[in-house]
């Protein structure tokens, strides 16, 4: 019964969390432009990051440790340090974004330019860190965050054109803008797979101390949880497709994208709009935060855990202090948030090799994970998924620069 | 365990002290070598230029520069392998009090001089 409420809470967490300013502003510029015919790049991903949430549940419930902790473990600093320092940029770059995204919400509904509430969005960050302990955070955000499922509401209301819908989960190629489909595929892919997810994961399952009891449930959550989180960006793009793209709106920037739910809410979608990314945005910026305070504290060796009070783990907490402050100073000095999330997310992908090849190596690691460890089929899923890495990691820059909007 | 791989099982290992709390990780082994008898592990090594080390000779310079700013006692602590009491797969015990090594000589400071003075750094558990 208890396992039972768990995978209830854990799916709850996976779908509010799931969401954030990388979903929203790739599905919106994916539906805006192509209308469906950009879904199957969602639905690659979405099946991508399940096997990859999996995994890491599994590894951390398994051996007890987090993955950055397993990696400078099993594969030595020396093998770390590059990937280490390059992760600690992505994370900043997209608390940056996140940031953005609730200081362009702020904006929405008091007309205040965003780059003011960059500060003031940072310290409420911090305070959440700072006071409350894990489960709070990891329930309370997550419940919050159920309200994105307004989109998959707002994608209903539309009654899109379900053969049109279908038919975009199958790839094709563009009619136009060939550069802009594929930098859009890849930022869709890169904000679905953000690297922050797999440590803020392991490191939770570790702070939740899970042992191998809950194998099982971690399959649960991250098959069921990462499906209908991704059915909430889901929504969002054929929201996108029904109300943006007939008017030819491209979403060159968020002012745009906050129309997208008047259509289906008339006096509340303006408000809605601004309420779900507000909250999905707090919900991301505190794991990117926290995930970025895991990875630094475990590489050292240094004490952590978000249950301890901050004189108990000081420098677990003044990194991610540190960290907040730091990407709060992107948003202030006025750089666009959309531009921000689009070109994190292209990071993202760009850097997801440096992700991939440590699972392939740990998930086989028979000393650590004994008969938990992968089988020949998730064995081929990580071979694929690092292929697909490493093309990413190729193309995504060059195509940031072809095909950025 | 009875046989021990230094690269596996103990470089780079997450250390805990004798109350389990994390004090850093083997950044560096020590063996003691003598005529006519085998390499003999003495002792293990801690310390960010411990790691600058095995990097580059000249990242090792300059955190020996930056030192003149550190509050940590010793730049190298220096664990004698005596003081091994369990080695598992997850971390290495030591018999030792871990808040009173160098390994928390920051934790300390910052404790005292950055946590307390902000909003709910005081307060006990």
């Amino acid at each position: 019964m208890k396992k039972a409420l768990q995978l209830a809470l854990g799916i709850l967490t996976a779908v509010g969390g799931f969401f954030d300013v990388g979903n929203l502003a790739t599905s919106a510029q994916a539906g805006a432009r192509f209308r469906f015919q950009l879904i199957w790049s969602l639905l690659f991903a979405t099946i991508l990051v399940i096997f990859l949430v999996e995994m890491s549940g599994r590894f951390a419930a398994v051996s007890g440790k987090a993955l950055p902790s397993a990696i400078r473990d099993h594969l030595g600093f020396s093998f770390w340090l590059g990937p280490f320092v390059i992760l600690t940029l992505v994370h900043l770059l997209v608390l940056g974004a996140e940031i953005g995204g609730i200081s362009f919400a702020l904006q929405l509904v008091t007309g205040i330019g965003f780059q003011w509430w960059a500060f003031p969005v940072a310290i409420v960050i911090w305070l959440f860190l700072w006071r409350a302990t894990f489960s709070a955070i990891e329930n309370s955000t997550s419940l919050l965050g159920l309200i994105t499922l307004c989109f998959v509401v707002a994608a209903v209301v539309h009654h899109p054109p379900l053969h049109q819908v279908a038919a975009g989960a199958r790839p094709t190629l563009p009619s136009h803008d060939g550069a802009t489909y594929w930098f859009i595929a890849v930022s869709i892919i890169g904000s679905v797979i953000a690297p922050y997810l797999f440590y803020f994961y392991s490191s939770g399952a570790v702070e939740d101390k899970w042992d191998k009891s809950y194998v099982a449930v971690n399959r649960g959550i991250s098959v069921i949880g990462m499906t209908f989180g991704s059915a909430i960006a889901l929504g969002a793009l054929v929201v996108a497709a029904m109300v943006l793209a007939p008017r030819g709106i491209h979403v060159s920037d968020y002012n745009q994208a906050a129309a997208m739910l008047t259509d289906a809410f008339p006096f509340w979608g303006f408000v809605l709009f601004a309420a779900s990314m507000g909250i999905a945005c707090l919900g991301a910026a505190l794991e990117v935060a926290l995930s970025l305070a895991y990875a630094t504290s475990q590489t050292f060796g240094w004490n952590w855990g978000e249950d301890l009070h901050p004189r108990e783990d000081a420098r677990f907490s003044l990194t991610y202090t540190v960290a907040i402050f730091l990407s709060a100073l992107i948003i202030a000095a006025g750089i666009d948030p959309l531009k921000l999330t689009l070109f994190t997310m292209v990071i993202n992908a760009a850097v997801l090799p440096f992700v991939t090849i440590p699972f392939l190596l740990l998930m086989n690691d028979r000393r650590l994970l004994g008969t938990n460890c992968n089988g020949w089929f998730s064995n081929a899923i990580v071979v694929m998924i690092v292929i697909v890495s490493f093309v990413l990691a190729i193309v995504s820059i060059p195509l940031a620069f072809i095909g950025g909007t | 365990m009875h046989e021990l791989d230094l690269a596996r099982d103990v470089m780079d290992k997450q250390l805990i002290d004798r109350d389990c709390t994390e004090m850093g990780r083997v950044d560096g082994v020590l063996l003691e070598l003598s005529d006519g008898s085998p390499p003999r592990v003495d002792s293990f090594e801690l310390g960010f230029v411990v790691l600058a080390e095995r990097l580059h000779p000249r990242l090792l310079a300059l955190l020996e520069w930056l030192r003149r700013w550190s509050v940590r006692k010793t730049a190298r602590q220096v664990v004698q392998w005596s003081a091994v009491e369990e080695v598992t797969e997850r971390y290495i015990k030591l018999s030792i009090d871990a808040t009173e090594t160098p390994a928390f000589d920051w934790e300390k400071w910052l404790g005292m001089h950055v946590v307390e003075h902000l909003p709910g750094g005081k307060e006990e558990e």
